[in-house]
């Protein structure tokens, strides 16, 4: 494979997260996605110690569910953003919009971006029974095969026939994801649960148990991008974009990829790991897109924790870096992509209460590893020395 | 439901034939309906009958909030072996991983089942 990374421009490290900010996670807002747009991002400015008259960029995703930049400006009194970015996708484009946010930044067509994504995936738009977008969608809903929870169960089997992987393996990365959870006052669930519980919780779609997927919520995530420069001059302390790749190509049902065990992660990773000059073992603590339990397995596995195939055995040892500590989607929430990036800023912030790792200063954020639109997208983020 | 490039593959499937397209450019055959070739990059194609044969790549068995027991199997392609193509489980078991099978084009859409069946 070239290194692509050689003739790109490089932005690596010349831009920074400067902010973070929430909405409560619930399973009814009460308020409509503008408004919860609106909370998050003047939740991320303050934490920046920004205001709504500093922002020139306004980037998000969305698959027709949520505020587009050309509404959440104007609400905030951003009339005339210098840059903006309504990315159509789900969430194997959510790490692509902060990456793009970051090209734009280091480009110099903007200073300060929001990146947000505001969501009512429970009480408006249920995401667990969302048709596919994909123009493939023909070949599957005649069949009854409408909502994501079915393909990656598709997926997971077929890694379970060709790898021997089981489902106390994806009940593993439920039970330790959950223990994060109950350290996380942001959490949606934060009752601990056993492997028992898992096995015990009903089918939603064989092999998935409904402690195998993640949680329909409502809430909105936003995250203030800048140059390096000036978020040195800020109040928090800056993490770094040291890399930033999106791609993809074909999905398992379009004819492109012939095995449905290995996932666009695998095809990207090269690429991201070659911008930041870094390995996986350089990862301090990785948030793998946690839409089910099998897709942070299949993720440890492209992203190079362990060799294809060898995920199960290496959920049950317990190695690797520390994985989704806040809960991830399976037990804090879902917003679709971007509060596992948030995660990955208070960690490196060294800012996560409890649940901190100790002296992290390199993470992985990944979004969804492109098997229901083929496409993914993800960053490695730097603690500022 | 169907597109433009799709279209004749269904109207295929209603006579109870299954189909993949064969490149006229290199000959590479492919499924689902594309006007080029990925390969060659030609925009000229034939439609070829094909024995609908392939082997059980994975599947699911549902139940609520979808309708409960039902099967769907993700079918590799005898003709087309990059192929997976989703579809129905006609008989009262669950499917084995790799078995072989074989589509009936006569209950809609297409259900699959074992060869020997």
């Amino acid at each position: 494979m070239p290194c692509v990374a050689k003739r790109l421009f490089n932005f690596a490290d010349r831009t920074a997260v400067a902010g973070v900010g929430y909405t409560p996670f619930t399973k009814d807002s009460g308020v409509s996605t503008l408004t919860l747009a609106c909370r998050a991002i003047l939740a991320a400015l303050d934490d920046a110690g920004l205001t709504p008259a500093d922002v020139d960029g306004l980037a998000t995703h969305r698959v027709g569910d949520s505020a587009a930049p050309s509404l959440v400006g104007p609400a905030l009194g951003i009339d005339d953003p210098a840059w903006y970015l309504d990315q159509f996708g789900g969430g194997s484009v959510s790490h692509a919009v902060v990456g793009q946010a970051a090209l734009a930044v280091a480009s110099g067509l903007a200073e300060t971006v929001v990146c947000y994504r505001a969501i009512n995936a429970r009480s408006e738009f249920r995401m667990g029974r969302a048709g596919s977008a994909s123009p493939e969608a023909q070949y599957q809903t005649p069949y009854g095969l409408v909502a994501p929870a079915q393909h990656f169960a598709l997926y997971a089997r077929a890694h379970m026939l060709k790898y021997g992987t089981t489902e106390q393996h994806f009940g593993q990365i439920a039970v330790r994801q959950r223990a994060y959870a109950v350290k996380n006052p942001r959490a949606l669930m934060r009752t601990p649960i056993t492997l028992d519980d898992h096995v015990g919780s009903r089918w939603i779609t064989e092999p998935f148990r409904l402690l195998d997927c993640c949680l329909e919520t409502d809430g909105a995530c936003a995250l203030v991008i800048t140059t390096a420069e000036r978020a040195r001059s800020l109040r928090r302390t800056p993490v770094l974009v040291s890399a930033a790749a999106w791609g993809g190509g074909t999905s398992a049902l379009s004819g492109g990829r012939a095995d449905p065990t290995v996932t666009a992660a695998a095809t990207l990773a090269p690429r991201l790991y070659g911008q930041a000059g870094a390995g996986p073992g350089d990862i301090d603590v990785a948030m793998l897109y946690d839409c089910f339990t099998y897709s942070v397995l299949v993720q440890l596995e492209d992203y190079g924790f362990c060799a294809k195939g060898e995920g199960g055995p290496f959920v049950a040892s317990g190695e690797g870096p520390p994985v989704n500590t806040h809960g991830g989607f399976l037990s804090e929430g879902y917003v679709h992509g971007l509060n596992h990036v948030a995660e990955a800023v208070s960690q490196l912030r060294w800012d996560a209460g409890d649940r901190q790792v100790p002296g992290a200063e390199t993470a992985l954020s990944t979004a969804q590893p492109g098997y229901v639109l083929p496409a993914t997208s993800a960053l490695i983020l730097r603690r500022d020395r | 439901m169907t597109d433009r490039d799709s279209a004749p593959w269904w109207e295929r499937v209603e006579r109870g034939e299954f189909a993949v397209q064969e490149c006229a450019g290199c000959g590479l055959a492919r499924w689902p309906a594309r006007a080029f070739c990925a390969s060659c990059h030609a925009e000229r194609w034939t439609w070829r009958a094909v024995e609908p044969l392939g082997r059980i790549e994975s599947w699911i068995v549902n139940h609520r909030p979808f309708p409960e027991g039902s099967v769907v199997v993700l079918v590799r392609l005898d003709a087309v072996p990059g192929a997976l193509v989703p579809g129905g489980w006609s008989p009262d078991r669950e499917p084995v991983g790799g078995e072989a099978v074989r589509a009936r084009l006569d209950a809609a859409p297409i259900l699959w089942g074992p060869v020997s069946g």
